[in-house]
């Protein structure tokens, strides 16, 4: 079937079986191998793109339920060559260790963010807990979100930094 | 794609023969170094390659799995070649001999062992290349090399103001002779090594830019599956090939030898037709066993046979006689999967001048076996390109995820890649054995007098020499490979010519005991096996830990002060023992609802000690809090070293909490995170990394992390609730 969303702000149209997952067609139609595979059943928010502002499993969303939608991946969450705020806090930090699921991780924390700019340590994790990482980096993982929080507040409180 | 083909072609050139001036066996040719005039590089050592547009690349011979040797070996590397590691590009190596690690002859990642076997080597190489650049700096200049110094990146004139990037020197520079040992710099002058910097991946690993394996895309590449076997060994007698055939997008379908692949132009059409397909299997030589099977005939083995001997010091018999009492408990361990967060995957492209794999591959000289063994090709004629690893654990020491893939593409013709599904990569892992630990001591009043430890189960080596013995003699025609297994390891062997991943963290029991007697009763149930992140310290580990808390209970001693007083003559074991006491504060009153338990353990020659608070909510373990010191010798990255000790506990903790896979008339019955889950973000605990300072050589930091959580949760459930646990996973309500 022909199939058109925008991803990272592009307008994309495809043809090709609506059932293929979003992951796919992003990955090996769009070239956008920053989202990751790892479990192919929701489990481990490897995959996890946002879709109209949600935090979608794009390992489980039929492409044909993004059609029409805005689609936003790793590759497209910072503005132009700014990378996003989390972005940077993952690379001060030290995040990753062997890196797979924090494209993951990333969407997860952007889309907390996007929806709640100052996220208790509670909702913090809570928003998390769906990502899984095989190398145990959470830690930095909510320091990391921590810090923006920090930073995000710190300016709302005393104007520009 | 991030792949290099330039460095490709060009090892190629070298390994060709043509610009050699040694005779090399084939598989042997090692890398050419010196100047290129018509691209001006200039390659010192196999490792470095400096240009004459001041970039330096950095050959990274120990892959990167998330254990950080991306940014710790070019830290040594650029601590004596006087630049900042960031100015440093890494690239991953071909294969070649001069990449090997040294302790097991092949290029091999593993073992906690890449800094270590690193540490002077890289360091050697990075300031002999440096005293080069020195060197010719001061020709030009007419003045002694020894008033000269390098700093950043560049060489510094004796006046202190005039000074040259590397990038103008490199061709000089490869002109220069170096006559004796280059003084490596004193600890007290190093800029990087020790100091906190950041990780030179971290950002292509923000930004979704890190190339995995399973990223590779090629020109004209098609995507396939494989169905294998539900029990192993089973084979292939039939299959609907017209069927799948006929489906959108299939462009193949065949039998290999490990079952039959599905090849389609499009991974997602791929699977579909692997729905579609129905296999008639043969399961008359296929594994049939349960779990409970399993721990039976270990238990009918370590009765029929004690074991060989592995350690033994006074008479065990006599102090069981003379002691007072006798303890006695058996520990049964489960089969445990690694779960790397990318499954296993690998892109493999036959042409006429061979064959060219993309893989994630912790032992790329074993890939290359892997691939010849199920082609007409040689070792030669195949080419290894590693990437990033989305996780290692010691799963991808073994090729057998290669070995399709290699398989598949030389049917195809065109670049395939292979990947698996995480159900695949569930129930076709090779495992960490299963194992039983027969435990006895005696006692006299609170001494402890005697050690007795009978390990029971297989080792990894049986499974392993299939692919590691050819890899170390590449120029072994084919047909000896599967020989070359036992004769080529008794002939000239591996650093450790004898398999310790089953006795390893039991042999070198540390305590001050008179009476000790260690064996192993080798059996070998057949369910396949591998390393897996702590080898045999994560079930010696347990055993041990956990029998010596079992003892100071039984002897009326806290289980600290028991340790303590035992482990007296050991200096570096009583440093981290003291120091977690203290910063647990072990002594003082736990919260209600929470207890301690603590553990101690050397392993890969870091010395580790744990106290886990835990306890039960809601009917589910809970572990609140992880304290640890480590003692790992010198550090290179402080944040790296707290990283992979973390780490190392939450992978421990995962394995305590939920690791078992377990077999039902030869099936795996666990398929994805859902049954064979992993540590979530909300149930981490607080984890404090304590870091003794240290100036002995490094020591490894990715695995002893993992072995002493799992006994110091056990012990902890223990003070919590009395009940010993000697089986994993731990449960809420034993």
């Amino acid at each position: 079937m022909a199939v058109s969303l925008t991803v990272n702000g592009d307008e994309r149209s495809l043809n090709i079986e609506g059932d293929t997952p979003l992951l796919w067609v992003l990955r090996d139609e769009l070239g956008l191998k920053g989202t990751k595979f790892g479990c192919g059943a929701g489990l481990c928010g490897a995959c996890t793109v946002h879709l109209n502002g949600q935090p979608v499993r794009s390992c489980s969303t039929p492409v044909e339920m993004a059609a029409g939608g805005d689609v936003v991946t790793i590759e497209g969450l910072g503005e132009g060559s700014r990378l996003h705020a989390l972005q940077d806090a993952w690379i001060e930090h030290g995040v990753p260790q062997c890196g797979y699921c924090q494209s993951g991780q990333i969407m997860s924390a952007a889309h907390l963010l996007a929806s709640n700019p100052a996220p208790s340590r509670e909702e913090i994790v809570a928003a998390m807990t769906g990502n899984l990482c095989r190398c145990g980096t959470y830690s930095r993982i909510i320091a990391a979100v921590e810090s923006v929080v920090a930073d995000t507040s710190d300016g709302a409180q005393g104007g520009a930094a | 794609m991030a792949m290099n083909r330039r460095n490709f072609l060009k090892v190629s050139a070298g390994a060709s023969g043509s610009l050699m001036v040694s005779i090399t066996l084939p598989g042997c040719a090692g890398i050419q170094t010196g100047y290129e005039p018509d691209t001006g590089e200039w390659r010192p050592d196999a490792w470095l390659e400096l240009t004459a547009d001041d970039e330096v690349f950095f050959t990274l011979a120990r892959v990167e799995m998330g254990q950080g040797t991306y940014t710790g070996l070019t830290t040594l590397i650029a601590e004596e070649l006087e630049i900042q590691p960031e100015r440093i590009t890494p690239r991953f190596a071909p294969v070649a001999p001069e990449y090997r690690n040294p302790l097991y002859k092949l290029q091999l990642t593993g073992g906690s062992t890449s800094v270590a076997t690193s540490w002077e080597p890289l360091r050697t190489a990075g300031a002999e290349a440096r005293q080069m650049l020195v060197m010719a700096a001061a020709r030009v200049w007419n003045v002694e090399a020894t008033e000269c110094r390098a700093s950043e990146g560049r060489v510094v004139h004796p006046n202190g103001i005039d000074s040259m990037a590397y990038g103008q020197l490199v061709e000089l520079a490869a002109k220069e002779v170096l006559r004796g040992d280059i003084a490596l710099k004193p600890h007290s002058e190093w800029k990087y090594i020790g100091k906190q910097r950041g990780k030179l991946d971290a950002r292509a690993k923000s930004t979704g830019t890190a190339v995995y394996g399973i990223d590779v895309d090629l020109p004209d590449m098609v995507y396939g599956v494989v169905s294998r076997s539900p029990r192993r060994g089973g084979r292939v007698r039939d299959f609907n090939a017209d069927q799948v055939r006929a489906m959108t997008g299939v462009l193949d379908v065949f039998e290999i030898e490990r079952g039959v692949a599905v090849v389609a132009d499009k991974y997602w059409r791929a699977r579909k037709a692997q729905d579609a397909l129905k296999i008639d299997w043969d399961f008359s030589d296929a594994v049939s066993l349960s779990t409970g099977d399993v721990f039976d005939s270990y238990r009918a083995a370590a009765d029929d046979d004690p074991g060989e001997s592995e350690r033994s010091e006074g008479s065990f018999a006599s102090a069981m006689e003379e002691g007072d009492r006798v303890v006695e408990a058996e520990y049964a361990q489960p089969y445990l999967a690694h779960a790397t967060l990318e499954p296993m995957s690998a892109t493999a492209w036959y042409r006429e001048d061979g064959m060219e794999v993309w893989a994630p591959t912790q032992a790329p000289d074993l890939g290359r076996i892997a691939a010849a063994r199920v082609t007409n090709l040689g070792p030669d004629d195949i080419t290894i390109n590693t990437t990033f690893l989305g996780g290692g654990f010691g799963r991808r020491l073994t090729q057998d995820y290669i070995e399709e893939a290699a398989a598949v593409a030389y049917r195809v013709g065109r670049p395939v890649k292979v990947i698996w599904s995480r159900e695949e990569d569930t129930r076709h892992d090779l495992y960490r054995p299963a194992m039983l630990h027969r435990m006895k001591a005696s006692l006299s009043g609170a001494e402890l007098t005697g050690w007795h430890h009978q390990i029971v189960g297989p080792q990894i080596l049986d499974w392993y020499v299939r692919n590691a013995a050819p890899a170390q003699y590449p120029w072994a025609p084919k047909f000896m490979y599967d020989t070359l297994g036992s004769v080529g390891l008794m002939a000239e062997g591996i650093a450790t010519p004898k398999d310790h991943s089953a006795i390893e963290g039991a042999i070198e029991y540390p305590y001050r005991v008179p009476n000790i007697d260690i064996r192993h009763t080798h059996t070998d149930p057949g369910i396949p096996i591998t390393w897996w992140r702590s080898v045999g310290f994560s079930h010696n580990g347990f055993a041990v830990e956990t029998f010596m808390d079992e003892l100071a209970h039984e002897a009326g001693e806290d289980p600290y002060q028991f340790r303590r007083r035992l482990i007296a003559h050991e200096p570096r074991h009583l440093e981290v023992l003291d120091r977690v006491a203290r910063l647990a504060d072990w002594q003082s009153p736990v919260p209600e609802g929470r207890a301690r338990g603590l553990a101690l353990f050397r392993s890969f020659g870091t010395y580790v000690a744990q106290v886990v608070e835990a306890g039960v909510e809601n009917g589910a373990i809970r572990v609140y809090k992880v304290t640890c010191s480590v003692d790992c010798g010198q550090v290179v990255n402080p944040r790296i070293v707290e990283d992979q000790i973390e780490g190392g506990i939450l992978f421990g903790l995962t394995a305590a909490l939920y690791g078992e896979i377990t077999l039902e008339n030869g099936e795996v019955q666990q398929s994805n995170f859902h049954d064979y889950p992993l540590m979530r973000q909300y149930e981490r605990p607080e984890v404090f990394v304590d870091i003794v300072a240290s100036s002995e050589s490094p020591t490894g930091v990715g695995e002893p992390g993992v072995p002493p959580v799992i006994p110091a949760l056990g012990n902890a459930l223990f003070a919590l609730n009395g009940k010993r646990q000697r089986s994993l996973p731990l449960r809420a309500n034993a």
